[in-house]
């Protein structure tokens, strides 16, 4: 489901998080939004999603228009994993915290099981989110949201505090979540671990969009490097490598890099 | 005597069956820096409770062994600061500018008002908030929020200043800045970081330790620990991730090389130029 900002303004009191933007988010496409602490990312999500109303502006989804429709009715179109997953759970065990997503927008519940193969949560399913770590929580924040089954669906900062082994999960279900044909916008810091799966970067500084398109266009213009500045980010570090290396194609983890050096000599990926 | 000594220390809390922390064995020295490392669950938050002295707050279902905080001349504990991994419940809700809250930390100490305001100044600028001081703490982003927070703590000069994943909702630039300014602080004070940011750690531990489970599966400098199985617990930089994927894949003839991990950048781009 496309997704279309329109001039959209948002204040909170006399400080403007987002200046008249406009942006179209095309469907089935995953999407990292990036942008330096407090360059208005979070504001993006929370409009998207209905939390908030834009004080000017439209925001369509599919061919809805937002501010004509109620809470409820947008969160069965896009659901929302919040930065901060205490602000999200608060059923007593994870099989419920997932499972109300499901019933509140009435979709059919059919992610419930892969979503809990992919995020690990089958030992889980009994336990109270609140006596979990910190990873856990998170886990079980994406999972409630993803499991909603909309057709957009918002992380923010889904890997900010997880180990490799998480994140690895949550990459996992990301992938999932592109199968089905889901349009996905995602939260992030880490370029590092979260550009593999992009097909478009939208790029906020203070409160304005730097670059909205596709990733591969963004790293290949000259653009990039004052941009990325702008937006508080720094060159990631397996492009910064492929470049030195002088790869054909820009690489955005360890396996696109290095076997893309070897492929070149022929030989066999190991198992 | 080390500044913060766990001999044998276990820690379980009432509500979960398994133990945060297993017979640990930790020394910390003074103005030592410290990085815990390990797989989420892995026991890094206690051990950073702990060293805080602010396990006794939390129910425990059974606590062994000995915690021992070396004490100043005056007979306090040492001064510990602390930024927690949920950093949105430390801020006080007692005052309205980000400013006063950051000079908040200090006015338990006694200090002379002139003495707070240089200090939150110089604490502001060291977390790249200074934009923000009007503006009310509760109204922030989540990476301002988490930037307010470590300001306070850094205002507070502790002997002790512990981390609890302090960068996790910092944009890239702020966490470099930031690197740095640990890395100033280094030598100055104790310091303990629960992070898994492999930049991080490279930047400013003088050790690293891996829990696992709850126990101490390694202790020493990052790149004397390194094995496969410490591989599996913590993050190592893109460049080590490559050339260790490079030494999977069997392509990697040099022998020393084959031996120990590169954590250089450039002679990780060495190694990789090698392989064209
Ligand atoms: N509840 C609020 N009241 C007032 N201002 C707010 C509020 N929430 C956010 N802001 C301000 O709006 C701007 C955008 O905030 P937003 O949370 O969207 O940033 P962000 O890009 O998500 O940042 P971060 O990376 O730190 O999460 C910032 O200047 C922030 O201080
Ligand atoms: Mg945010």
């Amino acid at each position: 489901m496309r997704i279309e900002f329109q001039q959209v303004t948002h204040s909170f009191g006399s400080t403007n998080a987002l200046e008249s933007i406009s942006c179209r988010l095309a469907s089935g496409r995953t999407t990292l939004l990036v942008g330096h602490n407090g360059s208005g990312k979070s504001t993006f999500l929370k409009l998207m999603n209905g939390i908030l109303k834009p004080s000017s502006g439209r925001i369509w989804l599919g061919e809805v228009m937002t501010s004509e429709y109620r809470l409820s009715q947008i969160a069965s179109m896009c659901a929302l994993s919040f930065q901060n997953p205490d602000d999200q759970i608060f059923a007593s065990n994870v099989e419920k915290e997932i499972r109300f997503g499901i019933s509140n927008t009435g979709r059919d519940g059919s992610l419930f099981l892969p979503l809990v193969e992919t995020l690990h949560l089958k030992d889980a399913l009994s336990q109270n989110p609140f006596e979990m770590n910190y990873a856990m929580r998170r886990l079980v924040s994406i999972a409630g949201t993803a499991a909603m089954n909309t057709p957009i669906i918002a992380f923010d900062e889904p890997t900010a505090g997880l180990s490799m082994r998480e994140k690895n999960y949550f990459g996992q279900l990301v992938s999932l979540l592109k199968e089905l044909g889901k349009t996905i916008v995602i939260v992030t810091h880490d370029l590092d671990f979260m550009l593999q799966w992009a097909d478009d970067l939208l790029m906020l500084s203070r409160g304005q969009i730097q670059y909205c398109g596709s990733r591969d266009a963004f790293f290949g213009s000259a653009r990039a490097r004052p941009v990325i500045r702008n937006c508080g980010l720094r060159i990631p570090n397996y492009l910064r490598l492929s470049r030195a290396l002088g790869t054909a194609q820009p690489c955005f983890s360890a396996s696109e890099l290095v076997d893309g050096l070897i492929g070149k000599k022929g030989e066999p990926a190991p198992p | 005597m080390a500044l913060i000594s766990f001999e044998n220390f276990s820690f379980c809390y009432s509500a979960t069956a398994v133990p945060a922390l297993q017979n640990l064995d930790l020394q910390i020295e003074r103005k030592e820096t410290v990085v815990v490392s390990g797989l989420s669950g892995s026991g890094k938050s206690t051990l950073c409770l702990a060293a805080a002295d602010l396990l006794g707050s939390f129910p425990a279902a059974a606590a062994t062994g000995r915690l021992h905080r070396q004490s100043d001349p005056s007979g306090g504990g040492p001064r510990t600061a602390i930024v927690m991994q949920n950093f949105y419940a430390q801020i006080s809700y007692l005052r309205t500018t980000v400013f006063e809250e950051v000079a908040f930390g200090c006015e338990n100490l006694g200090m002379e008002r002139e003495e707070i305001i240089r200090r939150a100044g110089e604490a502001m600028t060291a977390t790249r908030i200074s934009h923000l001081a009007d503006r009310n703490p509760l109204e922030l982003s989540g990476g301002e929020k988490q930037k307010v927070v470590l300001a306070s703590a850094l205002a507070q000069r502790p002997e002790i200043l512990i981390l609890d994943e302090p960068l996790s909702q910092l944009d890239p630039e702020s966490v470099h800045y930031l690197s740095e300014v640990l890395a100033h602080l280094r030598g100055k004070m104790s310091i303990i970081i629960a992070e898994n940011d492999p930049y991080l750690t490279l930047s400013v531990a003088d050790r690293i330790i891996i829990l696992a489970d709850g126990t101490k599966i390694a202790d020493g400098k990052l790149e004397e620990i390194l094995s496969e199985e410490a591989e599996t617990h913590i993050d190592l930089p893109a460049w080590t991730k490559c050339v260790q994927r490079a030494r999977r894949h069997g392509i990697i003839r040099d022998s020393t090389v084959k031996e120990s991990y590169i954590l250089n950048y450039k002679q990780a781009l060495e190694t990789l130029m090698s392989l064209k």
